[in-house]
């Protein structure tokens, strides 16, 4: 049931971006560049929402053990914010993608 | 994007203003270095005391990741946090680009870690020993597999340090720039002395409180996120060099 309404929900955001291409072909334009723009900002919202769940596990998972422990927390703190830095990089190569997609536009 | 590729002031003729602002940054710790050890106390006072206390910093942070052996690193690491550090904040000035908002400053900085620590390691273990902690503790018929696994993670370290860098500087300012002149300036104030009555009080009123979001809460968020980098990028970079330095303890215990 979940899985049909993401897929119908991707299928909507979709359609706008085919009738752009059908009007650019009309009109001689490319039809990369809308996919490139829904492709941005798709995979933007799907990587930082990806990656707000998984930080915030580990910042859960961090924050109770400095309170069982509060005599080890700034050994876990640090460990926390490398971690942090490690998932938070999955979502950076996105936002690199998606700023090459939309402003160097390697593929026209 | 004009305004974030090419700041207003302080730009050389003919020089990548990456380059430039590269330059201002080492000019300005250089300057700083020099007159706090131009006369050296042994009760340090002014620029002396500011950055003897950095760099202690720097130093507790090696012994405690390091270890004791990690001493004789302190200028490459305090230098690359130093550099780093500088650079970030100096693309918060209203006007100024950094230097690390470019993917050729920070991939320079991620290769000089890159090749450092192989060039520690190897000289610490000797290349054979080196290579063969590349196999890691596993049976024999695992090495082969483990060995290419482990280069691949090593070649994707310098590539994430680069990217993790210059994607937070960058992304930081495209969202500075699009929220303060996209939509405030240009957008809700524009809207509001566009002279519709409409406008005058939503324009108006969205516009003050997006520029107030903007100096108020994403503008001290950058730089919290300029020191985090920062950080993160020393921390790593003394991870990578205390992997190397220690080599094939894991494997015996």
């Amino acid at each position: 049931m979940r899985r049909s309404l993401i897929l119908a929900g991707m299928a909507g955001l979709g359609v706008p971006g085919l009738a752009v291409a059908a009007e650019g072909a009309a009109t001689g334009g490319g039809w990369i560049g809308p996919f490139a723009v829904i492709a941005a900002g798709l995979g933007m919202a799907i990587a930082s929402g990806l990656c707000g769940l998984g930080q915030g596990r580990a910042v859960a998972a961090a924050v109770e053990a400095m309170g069982r422990q509060p005599g080890a927390a700034a050994r876990i703190q640090t460990a926390m914010i490398i971690g942090l830095a490690l998932i938070e990089s999955l979502a950076i190569y996105m936002l690199v993608i998606g700023i090459i997609l939309l402003f160097v536009q390697p593929i026209k | 994007m004009e305004i974030i590729e090419h700041p207003p002031i302080f730009r050389l003729p003919g020089i990548p203003d990456p380059v430039a602002y590269t330059w201002l940054v080492m000019i300005v710790l250089t300057a700083l270095a020099f007159v706090a050890s131009r006369r050296v106390e042994l009760v340090p006072r002014g620029v002396q005391n500011v950055l003897e206390v950095v760099l202690l910093q720097f130093q507790e942070l090696i012994d405690d990741v390091i270890g004791p052996e990690g001493r004789p690193y302190l200028p490459l690491i305090a230098t690359l946090g130093l550099f780093i550090l500088s650079g970030n904040l100096l693309s918060l000035v209203p006007g100024m680009a950094g230097p690390t908002a470019n993917l050729n400053t920070t991939g320079a900085c991620a290769l000089i870690v890159f090749c450092t620590y192989h060039y520690i390691g190897i000289r610490k273990h000797g290349p054979i020993t080196y290579l063969k902690h590349f196999m890691g503790p596993v049976p024999w018929w695992l090495k082969g597999p483990m060995f290419v696994i482990e280069m691949i993670s090593h070649l994707a370290r310098p590539l994430s340090l680069t990217l993790r860098l210059f994607g937070n500087m960058l992304g930081g300012h495209i969202l500075l720039a699009m929220m303060f002149f996209l939509m405030g300036l240009d957008g809700l104030i524009g809207w509001a002395l566009s002279g519709s009555p409409a406008g005058m009080v939503l324009g108006g009123l969205g516009g003050v409180l997006m520029i107030a979001f903007t100096v108020g809460f994403i503008y001290p968020l950058k730089i919290l996120v300029s020191f985090l980098q920062a950080f993160i990028f020393v921390m790593l970079t003394m991870l990578y060099i205390s992997g190397a330095v220690e080599g094939h303890e894991a494997e015996h215990h």
